[in-house]
């Protein structure tokens, strides 16, 4: 009996060290092909198809593999990429004649023209998942000429531009998709990207170099896209080298300070984008107490944004007083209400709150976003520091689909939120945020500032967006200013940070780049010694 | 009626009740996930949409039609065979489920194989001495594997074989540079078809350490299970028998011991197979195993109500199927057993 034991135990775990040594020896790097470059993200994409594509990381497989009609530069001004000239305006402001570059090829080798660009963007606005940013704008596009498009308005729309700039328009061969006309293509893509699409499943997607494209060529023999589902496979993933790049923004925020710590060391590479994601929050300005401005600005200037972002993510979340990104409005806007302790306790007083009552919020974040969760404690036990006889803040976390679902019910007081525009411009974050269709009393009954949740609404407001639609350059952006300006005096919001995307890559591999709009490059990146 | 004719009879009012049983999960399932707050809508769209856009989109995934015609249409669907497309990408659910019911099944053999190994190793060894050293260390063993929480054995695991010693991946299934061999979807299967040694070899590092994470973790309640009905045989009067009648220890435990205490254990490994194909949803969180626990809990949080409803549908078939092929197992190798 005992010599039967001995047999098993021993000699059973000896086996299985042997068989882990073994399979540990042919190590990961076995399977490195050192000519492709592989990048780690954590959201799975369910799609290939640019009219389905809506969450970070489908449209950055896209933005590789397909080419928007044009680009933003670090100046904010248009630069064509498929459109071979700037859109010309007609003089009512309500066609808009792009001309296109010629000799572009799709991926299935057929031409790249006006008719297949008016294709997709017809697909899109009948199908696109996001079709909505359109916001009825185009009510026609024509292929005038082989190589001419002409975009007829609803209304004029000065913000047209930035829309032109969406990698969601990008075209996609009519060839390819003639029986896709009216439903999406999940597993294939063939547009006219620096890359070709060989190979997807919602996990993995490979991407091979297109060799007929027209335009600046990849500097890799081939990305290897994967998707692993936490930020602790993510992390643990580029620590062993199993990866050459990770592009996350779900990434746990000690990890990431380890990350950047490792990149000082000269252990990692990294290259960050524009931040133009923020995170605010929402303040529902038709219940009591809120419905006073007052109050409203006591809450405001009781938030300490600096130490909420040194606590929450080690400085890498800058702190902002606006809600358009500083690269959008031109400028570096903070025009939101500064933290004051002071001041806030005063406004509180001259509300009756301090002496014997304290004034109760309660505040909502999103229970599956690590931050959201964290700034609501930090901002929940900084208030506790600063006016505990004044204020206090209860905590209430829910799933962000029950959140968005019950935001535009007036179900949360304060909610905490972030937005990331559907395209690079300074209209993208005013309208969704502060339009109102239907206002009642300072009320939003109807329009985008109740889905946003604040129930803000100003006809001042709905008149200068408008008015800022006739006008272009610094003119405009003034004119946006004046809207956020007037918003801030009213505080619907708290904008607490913006949000940078980043990404950490092996030191083999060149420094990351991004583009204006926040994407990897991924065609710059290469192997390095 | 005799053995043969009540086993039949038993299993043809199973397989009759099964269809009963399924229209009651799937009504159940198709009522919860309504009741849920948010809806597909707000998944896709988030707080990016006006109401218009949500309201179009409700409409064009087929959410604006009554409560009462989306349960007809499902039930419909589902008794032609049809479990709808996905509301996300308009997928078809049976295309979702083949695709990802396999990377489940085989990471699910392979845990079994080794828990079962495992578990029987460790089992048996107290044998030799009731209360002994080596008893009271696979006791140990199988309470702390059972208490262990997997995601966190999963997490140390991964760190350490992984990141520390960096021997093997960290999670997925397949080699990002290699190409998958198509097939079954069994990777382990199809690569070996296929001649594919790199894939193969691929496949056999990413299955190593969720696997065994899993059959370590499930090994306990095996070891414990074969321990406590090996004692009790151990105890019985045909042991003595055998014992008196001179026949050697590795004889009476393995030729006759052993083979009536697994018969628990059978049923056991049943109750724990049907648990794994709908529940192994940690290990394959921690390790981005892209199986079916992972989708549905993927489809639970974009409120995907026909992917979770068509992925509720098929676990609980294979659940039935298993159920009542263990008890068959069961009753055809012991004989006492009546039904």
């Amino acid at each position: 009996m005992k010599l039967i034991y001995r047999f098993n135990i021993n000699n059973g775990l000896f086996l299985l060290f042997i068989f882990l040594l073994l399979i540990g020896q042919s190590s990961c790097k076995a399977y490195k092909d050192n000519t492709r470059i592989i990048i780690a993200g954590a959201g799975k994409i369910t799609s290939a198809d640019p009219a389905q594509a809506s969450t970070f990381h489908a449209i950055q497989l896209i933005s590789a593999i397909g080419d928007p009609l044009y680009r933003i530069n670090s100046e904010g001004k248009l630069i064509p990429i498929l459109a071979s000239n700037l859109p010309k305006i007609s003089k009512n402001g309500l066609e808009l004649f792009i001309p296109l570059k010629e000799n572009i090829y799709f991926h299935d080798g057929t031409k790249f023209n006006a008719e297949a660009m008016v294709f997709s963007l017809n697909r899109f606005i009948k199908i696109g998942t996001t079709n909505y940013i359109l916001d009825n704008r185009i009510s026609s596009i024509e292929a005038l000429e082989p190589y001419l498009i002409k975009i007829k308005l609803t209304r004029r729309s000065s913000s047209i531009n930035g829309l032109l700039t969406s990698i969601n328009l990008t075209p996609v061969s009519p060839n390819a998709y003639k029986d896709h006309k009216d439903k999406f293509l999940n597993q294939k893509f063939i547009g006219t990207g620096a890359y070709k699409l060989t190979n997807f499943n919602s996990h993995q997607q490979r991407l091979e170099p297109f060799e007929n494209y027209w335009g600046e060529k990849a500097k890799n023999k081939g990305i290897n896209f994967i998707s692993l589902s936490n930020s602790t496979a993510l992390f643990a993933a580029l620590r062993s080298k199993e990866i050459d790049l990770l592009l996350s923004n779900s990434l746990d925020e000690d990890q990431r300070k380890y990350l950047d710590q490792m990149a000082k060391k000269g252990e990692l590479r990294t290259g960050e984008g524009n931040a133009l994601e923020i995170g605010f929050i929402s303040i529902n300005t038709s219940t009591k107490p809120f419905d006073n401005a007052s109050f409203r600005e006591a809450i405001a200037r009781s938030i300490d944004r600096e130490l909420i972002s040194e606590r929450v993510s080690y400085n890498s979340r800058s702190p902002i007083r606006t809600i358009v990104p500083s690269t959008l409005a031109g400028e570096k806007l903070s025009p939101w209400p500064k933290y004051s302790p002071h001041i806030a306790k005063k406004l509180l007083r001259e509300l009756g709150y301090c002496r014997n009552k304290q004034a109760k919020v309660d505040l909502t974040f999103r229970s599956n976003v690590p931050a959201d969760k964290l700034l609501a404690l930090t901002w929940q036990e900084q208030i506790k520091r600063d006016l505990p006889k004044c204020l206090s803040i209860t905590l209430n976390g829910l799933e962000s689909t029950t959140i968005y679902r019950q935001l535009s019910k007036g179900s949360f007081q304060l909610v905490i939120l972030d937005w990331r525009g559907a395209y690079p411009d300074p209209e993208a974050y005013l309208t969704p945020l502060l339009s109102c269709k239907k206002i009642n009393n300072a009320t939003c009954e109807e329009g985008e500032a109740v889905n946003s949740g604040s129930f803000w609404g100003s006809s001042l407001i709905n008149k200068t967006i408008k008015e800022s639609e006739f006008l272009n350059g610094s003119k405009r952006l003034l004119k946006l200013k004046e809207v956020e300006e007037y918003a801030a005096k009213n505080i619907p919001y708290i904008p607490i940070w913006a949000i940078t995307p980043k990404a950490w890559s092996q030191p083999n591999i060149n420094k990351p780049e991004f583009d204006e709009s926040g994407y990897l490059l991924l065609k710059r990146l290469r192997k390095v010694k | 009626m005799n053995r043969g004719k009540e086993l039949l009879k038993y299993s043809f009012t199973r397989l009759a009740l099964a269809p009963l049983m399924l229209c009651l999960i799937a009504t159940l399932v198709f009522l919860l996930l309504r009741i849920a707050p948010g809806d597909p809508v707000d998944a896709i769209l988030g707080n990016r949409a006006n109401e218009i856009a949500k309201e179009a989109l409700r409409q064009k995934l087929g959410l604006d039609i009554s409560l009462w015609d989306q349960y007809i249409n499902f039930i419909k669907g589902l008794i032609n065979g049809d479990l709808g497309t996905a509301l996300i990408n308009q997928e078809p659910v049976n295309q979702i489920i083949a695709k990802t019911l396999p990377a489940t099944i085989e990471l699910s053999i392979c845990a079994l194989i080794l828990a079962i190994l495992i578990g029987t190793i460790v089992g048996l060894s107290g044998t030799a001495k009731p209360e002994g050293q080596i008893d009271f260390l696979g006791r140990v063993y199988g309470i702390s594997t059972y208490a262990l929480p997997p995601f966190w054995a999963a997490m140390m695991v991964q760190i350490f074989f992984a990141v520390i010693l960096g021997w093997l991946p960290v999670g997925g299934r397949f080699p990002p540079t290699l190409i998958q061999p198509n097939g079954s979807g069994f990777l382990l299967l199809d690569s070996f078809i296929n001649l594919d040694f790199e894939a193969f070899k691929g496949t056999i590092r990413h299955l190593f350490l969720p696997a065994s994470t899993l059959g370590i973790l499930l090994s306990g309640i095996f070891s414990r299970a074969i321990r406590l009905n090996l004692n009790e045989v151990l105890r019985t009067d045909y042991i003595q028998a055998a014992r008196a009648r001179g026949l050697n220890k590795s004889q009476i435990l393995f030729i006759h011991a052993l083979p009536n205490a697994l018969l628990p254990v059978l049923t056991i490994a049943g109750i724990t197979i049907a648990s794994l194909i709908g529940g192994a949803l940690l290990i394959e969180i921690t390790f981005s195993w892209p199986g079916i626990a992972l989708r549905m809990q993927e489809a639970i949080n974009q409120r995907d109500y026909p992917v979770v409803q068509g992925i509720v549908i098929v676990i609980s078939s294979l659940v039935v199927m298993i159920g009542l092929i263990v008890d068959l197992i069961v009753a055809f190798i012991d004989p006492r057993i009546r039904y």
